[in-house]
């Protein structure tokens, strides 16, 4: 104590030479006391977040706080952040993650939550107005700790802002459909009908879809779970993949293996939409990404057919949420710079620059915007699908990634590749689920 | 002590100056060798998760090789690792020392053709996962469109268990048949003429002078090719982790990339250390077994 009383004498000598010197800046600039600080931020290599360096770029122009990004594959950005992160001095000052990494984050102690800046008025931008966010892409990406632990909820709290946040909508070939006579599909049922006539007709792929062992395959099932009422789990952490819902959605996937485009058990993400976009398949139901892709000459050989509507319904509406959030390293030695960072990267004038620069918005004023709707036909469909998006249909729990990988990948890719009956199988992996939330200590809290 | 070297050499005995002379090598083996594998061990008996401090975790005793023991998935990928060595080892040294002595001869053009045929080796494996995974490819892959203009069917090859396990074997083989080949045809271009020629004058035809002379001669070194293909096996999971993620199922995921994904997927360090012992051992004990039914070293020895 008596060390810094000595030192508080220099201090205040400091803050008066400050004061004196840079009042008038520093009061009228939130960024100023910053400025020439640098910020290492870790991003994911995709579109969006390489679109965004230019708006880092005017960033640093406006605040005049240096940004250093690190980009990686975003499968292995993970590894990369938890070992900065649990470091004693990491380098990061800002992560972007995965949605599904977030529980797991935050159960390490790896995060700060963001409630410590927004409670202080020299740090929130009083235009900000969080809820013009998609309320759903707050929840699914930046809230943890509430109902089972990654919904909202009273005992949850925020970590992270979206950025990079998407929702799935169908994309359909205008033109294969008028040719057909066929309506835009509004239902599952719809969907299926139009798979084989399109198939049988034409010989083109009806519905493409990722069907690749492991994450994809689940990813694919996952898509049309929520849509037909099916869950991983209950709300006891029973697995009830098996169900007569989740078993429905399996023979679904088999159903479009048989009419969708030739090799959908070898796709992941990126063949199952080339599929679409070099015209093998005339339908998919996937990340709202298609569209910027389907308008690129460059990577796209159906530009101006394709036409977008609502995520197919069956018992229910419900599209995924997913993509990415940014938060802060516990580590992080400048958390209030890298508050300052995400809350102006996400804020609504970034929010439209980022859709000039050929990025996704996050923000139901930047969708709705008659401007950009004219230029993008997909974002009055993404503003209406945002409503019925579904928080909850993947858990974002950290066994997930196990469970995705070794249990339901599997056992999903031979529902695609066998005739087998599909409920046995799902039944054997809900007992291997079993066992490792059993192992996870998900039951101890349950008699028996 | 004031004149001390002398004295040593007069009193120690002579065995020790050979340790002396080894133990800087000992010594560096010891913390390059053995360190890694003590401490694999010892993780092997924890249960440790990514991003949590290390001294968080519990230390379960033989738990992880417990567990090892009845997972199902565990005899999978070994069975799959030995379906995988089993083809490619066998096929590997056929081709290659077929090849190397085909190209042994000073035909015109050899050179050529030897350079042309170690080329895969020279790529690095994540590039070779990738170019195969393209080639394969079931919708825009070259392999597909001459299937469909030759008239076939086209075939999902990494999407069915069967044919993505001939896949990855197939890619092994274009890989890594050109080492086997150098080797051999090092070995052979070493082999002393008066042998051969000796042999060629009491009268050994030349499918003799192969298998009773040339072969048994560079014995050892096809030993070592042998060997260090074996280890390869075991070892290697680039390609197939590029290609196929060990799909379809479990079809095409050898051990190695078993203890990747255990490790870094599902993030269970002590487990899939425990994985990397019985790999270690496994490896370990086919490699004894090769040496003792044929050292190299000691056939050098008794030379």
């Amino acid at each position: 104590m008596k060390a810094k009383f000595r030192y508080l004498g220099l201090v205040a000598l400091a803050v008066a030479v400050a004061l004196t010197l840079g009042a008038s800046a520093a009061l009228a600039n939130p960024y100023a006391k910053y400025k020439g600080k640098t910020l290492v931020v870790s991003w994911p290599s995709n579109s969006h977040f390489k679109k965004a360096k230019q708006l880092v770029a005017e960033f640093t122009r406006e605040t005049g706080i240096k940004v250093e990004i690190d980009y990686s594959q975003y499968l292995k950005m993970r590894n990369r952040q938890i070992l900065e992160m649990s470091k004693r001095d990491g380098d990061f000052d800002v992560v972007a993650w995965v949605v599904m990494w977030k529980g797991e984050y935050v159960a390490k102690g790896l995060l700060t939550p963001l409630s410590q800046f927004f409670t202080s008025p020299a740090f929130v931008d009083p235009n900000y107005d969080i809820d013009d966010i998609a309320d759903a892409y707050i929840q699914n990406g930046g809230i943890v700790g509430g109902k089972k632990g990654y919904l909202p909820g009273k005992s949850g709290a925020l970590y992270g802002l979206p950025f990079g946040a998407e929702t799935s909508i169908l994309a359909y070939r205008k033109d294969v459909f008028q040719k057909l006579g066929l309506a835009v599909p509004k239902t599952y049922a719809d969907v299926r009908k139009a798979a084989k006539t399109i198939k049988e007709k034409t010989g083109m792929g009806g519905l493409t879809m990722r069907g690749k062992t492991g994450h994809q395959v689940t990813a694919a099932w996952l898509f049309h779970a929520a849509p037909m009422g099916a869950r991983v789990f209950d709300d006891k952490w029973q697995p009830v993949f098996n169900s007569p819902a989740g078993v429905k959605t399996a023979e679904f996937l088999r159903e479009t293996v048989k009419y969708g485009p030739r090799g959908i058990p070898s796709y992941s993400y990126g063949e199952a939409s080339k599929a679409f976009l070099h015209g093998d398949a005339a339908m998919y139901i996937d990340s709202l990404k298609i569209a910027a892709r389907a308008r690129d000459p460059k990577q796209s050989k159906v530009v101006g057919k394709v036409g977008y509507a609502l995520h197919p319904t069956d018992v229910q509406c419900g599209s995924e949420t997913g993509g990415f959030a940014m938060g802060i390293p516990a580590n992080s030695k400048n958390k209030e710079a890298a508050f300052l960072f995400i809350q102006w990267m996400t804020s609504k004038k970034a929010d439209r620059r980022i859709v000039e620069l050929g990025g996704d918005p996050i923000r139901i004023s930047t969708l709705t915007d008659p401007v950009f709707s004219k230029k993008f036909p997909e974002y009055p469909v993404i503003a209406e699908q945002l409503k019925c998006a579904d928080p909850d249909w993947r858990p974002l729990i950290p066994e997930w990634n196990e469970l995705n990988i070794k249990v339901l990948g599997i056992a999903l890719h031979e529902v695609l590749t066998s005739d087998k009956p599909i409920k046995p199988l799902l039944d054997k992996a809900a007992v291997k689920a079993r066992a490792v939330m059993k192992r996870e200590g998900y039951y101890r809290w349950q008699s028996k | 002590m004031s004149d001390p070297a002398p004295v040593i050499a007069a009193r120690t005995p002579k065995w020790i100056v050979g340790y002396l002379f080894v133990a800087p090598a000992v010594l560096l083996m010891g913390a390059g060798l053995i360190y890694p594998v003590v401490q694999g061990l010892l993780l092997s008996m924890q249960d440790w998760a990514i991003g949590t401090p290390m001294s968080t975790a519990e230390f379960i005793g033989a738990e992880n090789f417990l567990r090892m023991l009845g997972d199902e998935n565990v005899q999978e990928s070994m069975w799959v690792t030995f379906k995988f060595g089993f083809f490619t080892i066998t096929i590997e040294m056929t081709l290659g020392i077929a090849l190397a002595l085909l190209l042994e001869k000073p035909i015109r053009g050899a050179s050529i053709f030897r350079t042309i045929f170690i080329m895969p080796l020279m790529i690095s494996p994540v590039v070779v996962g990738l170019v195969w995974r393209y080639l394969y490819d079931a919708r825009a892959g070259w392999i597909n469109h001459y299937l469909e203009l030759a008239g076939f069917e086209p075939l999902i090859w990494l999407g069915e268990p069967h044919l993505a396990f001939f896949a990855i074997v197939f890619t092994d083989i274009w890989q890594w048949t050109p080492f086997v080949f150098i080797i051999v045809i090092a070995g052979l271009q070493a082999l002393p003429s008066e042998v051969l020629e000796a042999s060629r004058i009491d009268g050994a035809n030349t499918w003799q002078q192969i298998f009773l002379v040339k072969l048994p001669m560079i014995r050892s070194i096809l030993i070592i090719a042998l060997l260090l293909r074996l280890i390869d096996v075991f070892k290697g999971l680039e390609v197939m982790l590029i290609m196929t993620e060990g799909g379809p199922g479990l079809a095409t995921e050898l051990l190695s990339l078993h203890v990747y994904k255990t490790a870094f997927d599902a993030q269970q360090l002590g487990y899939a250390a425990a994985i990397s012992v019985l790999l270690l051992l496994i490896v370990f004990a086919l490699s004894l077994a090769i040496l003792l039914i044929s050292n190299p070293m000691k056939t050098r020895a008794d030379v």
